[in-house]
C-alpha cells in the first residue's frame, strides 16, 4: 500500500516539476524588462554596448530555448546555477532563506492548527450557547483580518507598550538562542490566527456533523461517556477535512508568508522569491519555485500518510 | 502617573538601554532594499550604492558634506594646463582590508577594471574621455585623456579602489569586497543584514569610532518607523518626507535634512506631436503649479526646480529666472493656441511604479487637464516602464533622475544630441556647442556662463518639465554624533560617526 503510493506520488513529483520548471522559465521571460534592464534601472548612463555585454555575461544571448535546454541539463546534474548578480550558487541562497520560513510555517502549524481541534470542539459542545455565538464571531473577524495588518498592529502595540523588547527582524539561532525565537513569536501568531480562526470553524461544522451520525447515538446508546463520543468517536471522522486542509495551508505558507515576513524583516523564502521576481534574477526563481514545489508534493504524500493513520478505509 | 511622566520614563529606558557597558558599539541601520550585489564597479542602484560607498570602498576623490571635491585616496593633484593630463599623488599609509598596503598601481589597476571588457562595468562612461593610465612609480598615477573633461574629479569619487589582482577577476569582488574604506566587509545574510566591522588600518586618525554597522534590510516602512522610534535601529538614512514627517517629534529622534540632488520630472517625447513643437513645451511649463505639487505630494517637503538642484549653489539658476514658471492657465491655452495644436490635446502619461510619483502624476495631470490638455495616466510595472523608457515608447512620462555634485552629468547624456539618456529624442545645436564647450573647460568661471545659458534654455523648451527638489532626510537616535546627511545619498560620514554613552 505504501509502495504504491509512494510510487504515485513520485510520478506526480516529475509531472509537476518538469511542467512548473517550463512555466517558470518562459514566464518570468516573458514580463517585460529583463535582469539587466532592471539593475540598471531608468536613466542610468550606459551604451547600447555594454547592455549587450552585461547580457552576454549571463547567457541572455542565447535563444530562449538553449537556455532552457542548458539550464535543464545543469539542473538535473544538481548544477542550479549562481545568483545572477551576488555570484552565490543558488543553493546557499536557499539554504540560508529556507530556515526562517520553515520555522515560522511550523511554529504558526503549531499554534494555529493545535489550538484550532480543542477550539472546534468546545464551539462544537457549546452549541447554540451565547459562548458559541461569541466564539464564532470571533473567528469570522480572524479569517477577515489579513495577517500583515495584524502583524503591523502587532509591531506598534510593542513599540507603544513594550519599547524595550526588540522584536524585528532575525537572529540566527547560532548567535542568540533566545531572541530568535523570541523574534518569531509575533510573525508566528499573526500567521497563525487565521489558521486557527478558519480550522476551528471547519472543526466544529465537522464535529456536529458527526454528531448527528447514527454510531454517535450507538455508541451513547452502549454507555460510552461523554468524552470517548466525543474524542474517539466524533473528532476521529471528524478530523479528515481536517488533515487535507492543514496540509494546503502548510503549502500555502511555505510560499505565502511573503506580507509577514515583509512586515517582520524575516529573510524567508517569500522574501527571497519576490526579490527574484523584482530583479528578474532567473537561476534563483527557477530553484526556488522548484524547491517550494517539491515541498507542496512532500506535504501532500504526507497528508497521505496521516490518512492511512486515521482512516482505515484508505488501508483497505 | 501621568502621561508625561510615563513618556520619561519610556525615555530613560531608552537610553539606558544605549548605556549598557562593554558592548562593543554596533550601529544598527535599517535601509529598505538588498544591495543588488556588492562588486562597486558593477552596482548602480541607490540600495547598493548607499552600503558600499565611503564605507567599504573609497575612490581617489571624494565628495564632502558641501558637495565639494576633496582628496581621498588621491592626496592631491595637479592638472596640465591643457586640461588633458592628471597627476594624482597617492596618499601613503593607505591599506586594504586584506592587510596589504595601497600603491600606485592598484589606483591604476582600478580604473582599468572599470574599463576592462570582461567586467562590462555599466559606470565605464564615467572613464569615457580616458587615453591611457599609469603608475610611474608607487605613489603617482597619471591619467591621460583623450580630451580635456571637466566632470572627471566628480566622477573619481565614485570609482572604487580595489586591490590589483581584481582588475579581471568578474567574481571576486561580489562575494568577498576588498576596499579601503574605514570599514571592511564580515558578513552578508541575503535579505536579513550586511555587518561590517571596523578597519583597523585605515588611514584617517581617530577613525572610525563605531566598531561596526550594521545595515539591516527591513522593507516595510512602517517597521523601520517603529524599530526607529524603539530604539532597535540607531540611523535610518536617505528616508523621504512621508516617513520623516512621522517620526518628527518622536522622543529620543532627530532629523537631519538636506536638498536632494534628484529631482521628479515629467519628460516629453519631442520626436513626434504634439511635444515636437516647443510652444506646446512650454504650455505645460506653463500650465503647472509646482508650489502645489510640493504641497499635495511632497508633504511640502521641497522646492520648485529647474534644470540644476539649488543644492549646487555654485551653478544653479534661480527659478525666478524662468519666465516660464509662472503658473498662468490663460497664457497655457494662449500657447497651445499660437501653437496650432487641436485642443483638448490628448496625451499619454506613463508613471513610473512608485508612490511620491504616482502622487505627483494626479496632481500634473489634473493641472494640465484644467490648462487645454487630457492627460490619461498609465502606471505600468517597473519592468514595462524601464523598457517603454528605453525604447522612446512615451507621449511623455512622470519619473525621477538622479543627480550628481557636477552640472555636466545634469546634462550631458541627457540633453546632447545621440546622449545615452537622452530617450526624448532632443537636438538642439545650440545646446551641444554650449554642453561640448563646457564639458572641455576647466575654467569654473567660462563653464558657469555656458551652462547658465543652457538652463535657461532647458528651463522653458526643453524635452524635461523640471517639478521639484525634494527634501532628503536621516532619521536618527538622538545619542547618535558626527553623522552629517551628504545630497548625493553616500553614508561616507558614517566613518566619524559615534553613539553616545
Amino acid at each position: 500500500m505504501i509502495g504504491r503510493l509512494v510510487a504515485g506520488r513520485l510520478l506526480d513529483l516529475a509531472v509537476v516539476l518538469a511542467s512548473v520548471s517550463v512555466l517558470v522559465f518562459f514566464m518570468i521571460r516573458l514580463i517585460p524588462g529583463d535582469a539587466v534592464a532592471i539593475m540598471l534601472g531608468a536613466n542610468t548612463e550606459v551604451t547600447p554596448e555594454r547592455i549587450a555585454a552585461l547580457r552576454a555575461s549571463i547567457g541572455l544571448d542565447q535563444p530562449i530555448v538553449l537556455q532552457y535546454l542548458g539550464w535543464v541539463g545543469r539542473a538535473l546534474r544538481g548544477d542550479f546555477g549562481t545568483s545572477l548578480w551576488t555570484g552565490r550558487p543558488v543553493i546557499d541562497e536557499i539554504a540560508v532563506h529556507v530556515w526562517p520560513t520553515l520555522q515560522l510555517t511550523l511554529l504558526a502549524l503549531v499554534i494555529g492548527a493545535g489550538l484550532a481541534v480543542p477550539t472546534g470542539v468546545l464551539m462544537a459542545r457549546l452549541r447554540g450557547r451565547f459562548a458559541d455565538g461569541l466564539l464564532r464571531v470571533v473567528t469570522v473577524a480572524g479569517l477577515t483580518v489579513p495577517s500583515f495588518w495584524l502583524g503591523i498592529i502587532m509591531i506598534l502595540a510593542l513599540a507603544t507598550y513594550a519599547p524595550t523588547i526588540q522584536a524585528l527582524g532575525y537572529v540566527p539561532f547560532s548567535q542568540d538562542p533566545l531572541g530568535h525565537l523570541g523574534r518569531l513569536v509575533l510573525p508566528a501568531t499573526a500567521l497563525a490566527l487565521p489558521i486557527l480562526a478558519n480550522l476551528s470553524r471547519l472543526v466544529r461544522s465537522a464535529m456536529l456533523d458527526a454528531l448527528g451520525q447514527d454510531y454517535i447515538r450507538t455508541a451513547r446508546a452502549k454507555g460510552v461517556g461523554e468524552r470517548g463520543v466525543l474524542y474517539r468517536h466524533a473528532l476521529r471522522n471528524a478530523l479528515i477535512p481536517y488533515v487535507t486542509s492543514v496540509g494546503i495551508m502548510t503549502g500555502y505558507l511555505l510560499g505565502g508568508a511573503i506580507v509577514v515576513e515583509q512586515v517582520f524583516a524575516i529573510p524567508g523564502l517569500g522574501r527571497l522569491i519576490l526579490g527574484a521576481v523584482a530583479e528578474r534574477n532567473y537561476p534563483l526563481l527557477q530553484a526556488t519555485i522548484l524547491v517550494v514545489t517539491c515541498a507542496v508534493v512532500l506535504i501532500n504524500f504526507l497528508v497521505d500518510l496521516v490518512y492511512l493513520a486515521i482512516d482505515p478505509r484508505v488501508r483497505a | 502617573m501621568g502621561r508625561f511622566a510615563f513618556r520619561t520614563m519610556l525615555m530613560a529606558g531608552a537610553v539606558a538601554l544605549g548605556c549598557t557597558p562593554g558592548f562593543a558599539q554596533v550601529l544598527e541601520v535599517g535601509v529598505d532594499a538588498s544591495p543588488a550585489g556588492l562588486d562597486p564597479h558593477i552596482i548602480t542602484a541607490f540600495s547598493s550604492f548607499q552600503v558600499v560607498n565611503g564605507t567599504i570602498y573609497e575612490g581617489l576623490t571624494a565628495i564632502d558634506k558641501d558637495l565639494r571635491i576633496g582628496p581621498s585616496i588621491a592626496e592631491s593633484w595637479t592638472v596640465s594646463p591643457d586640461g588633458k593630463t592628471y597627476t594624482f599623488k597617492i596618499r601613503t599609509g593607505v591599506t586594504f582590508h586584506s592587510g596589504a598596503a595601497l600603491e600606485a598601481a592598484d589606483v591604476a589597476a582600478s580604473l582599468k577594471r572599470v574599463l576592462a571588457k570582461e567586467i562590462s562595468s555599466p559606470l565605464a562612461s564615467r572613464l569615457a574621455a580616458v587615453d591611457t593610465i599609469t603608475a610611474p612609480d608607487a605613489a603617482t598615477v597619471v591619467v591621460q585623456l583623450k580630451e580635456p573633461s571637466a566632470p572627471l574629479l566628480t566622477s573619481l569619487a565614485t570609482l572604487a579602489i580595489v586591490p590589483r589582482g581584481f582588475e579581471t577577476d568578474k567574481d571576486g569582488l561580489q562575494k568577498q569586497p576588498v576596499g579601503t574604506g574605514p570599514f571592511k566587509f564580515r558578513e552578508w545574510q541575503p535579505n536579513g543584514f550586511i555587518a561590517l566591522a571596523r578597519h583597523d588600518g585605515y588611514w584617517k586618525k581617530g577613525a572610525p569610532k563605531l566598531d561596526g554597522v550594521k545595515f539591516n534590510i527591513v522593507p516595510e516602512s512602517a517597521t523601520r518607523q517603529v524599530g526607529l522610534a524603539s530604539g532597535q535601529y540607531s540611523l535610518l538614512p536617505n528616508i523621504d518626507a512621508a516617513t520623516a514627517l512621522q517620526l518628527k517629534g518622536r522622543p529620543g529622534v532627530k532629523l537631519a535634512e538636506t536638498l536632494e540632488l534628484a529631482y521628479t520630472l515629467v519628460g516629453l517625447n519631442v520626436s513626434k506631436p504634439p511635444f515636437d513643437n516647443a510652444k506646446v513645451r512650454e504650455a505645460v511649463n506653463v500650465a503647472l503649479n509646482r508650489s502645489e505639487i510640493i504641497a499635495a505630494a511632497l508633504f511640502g517637503a521641497g522646492v520648485p526646480g529647474g534644470p540644476l538642484s539649488p543644492a549646487l549653489k555654485d551653478w544653479a539658476v534661480a527659478t525666478s529666472e524662468f519666465p516660464c514658471y509662472t503658473h498662468d492657465p490663460a497664457r497655457a491655452a494662449a500657447l497651445l493656441k499660437e501653437a496650432g495644436v487641436a485642443t483638448p490635446v490628448a496625451v499619454t502619461m506613463t508613471v513610473l511604479p512608485r508612490q511620491d510619483i504616482k502622487d505627483i502624476a494626479q496632481v500634473v495631470q489634473q493641472q494640465l487637464n484644467k490648462a487645454g490638455f487630457k492627460v490619461e495616466l498609465k502606471t505600468p510595472e517597473l519592468g514595462q516602464f524601464i523598457q517603454d523608457w528605453r525604447n522612446s515608447n512615451f507621449d511623455m512620462f512622470a519619473s525621477t533622475n538622479a543627480g550628481s555634485p557636477d552640472p555636466d552629468d545634469y546634462f550631458f547624456r541627457t540633453f546632447r544630441t545621440g546622449g545615452s539618456t537622452n530617450v526624448f529624442k532632443y537636438s538642439n545645436t545650440e545646446i551641444d556647442g554650449l554642453l561640448d564647450k563646457a564639458r572641455a573647460n576647466v575654467d569654473p568661471a567660462g563653464r558657469k556662463a555656458d551652462y547658465t545659458r543652457v538652463q535657461k534654455v532647458l528651463a522653458c523648451e526643453g524635452p524635461i518639465v523640471h517639478l521639484a527638489y525634494s527634501q532628503l532626510f536621516t532619521a536618527m537616535r538622538q545619542n547618535v554624533g558626527g553623522f552629517e546627511i551628504i545630497a548625493n545619498r553616500s553614508l561616507s560620514t558614517l566613518a566619524d560617526t559615534a553613539v553616545a554613552k
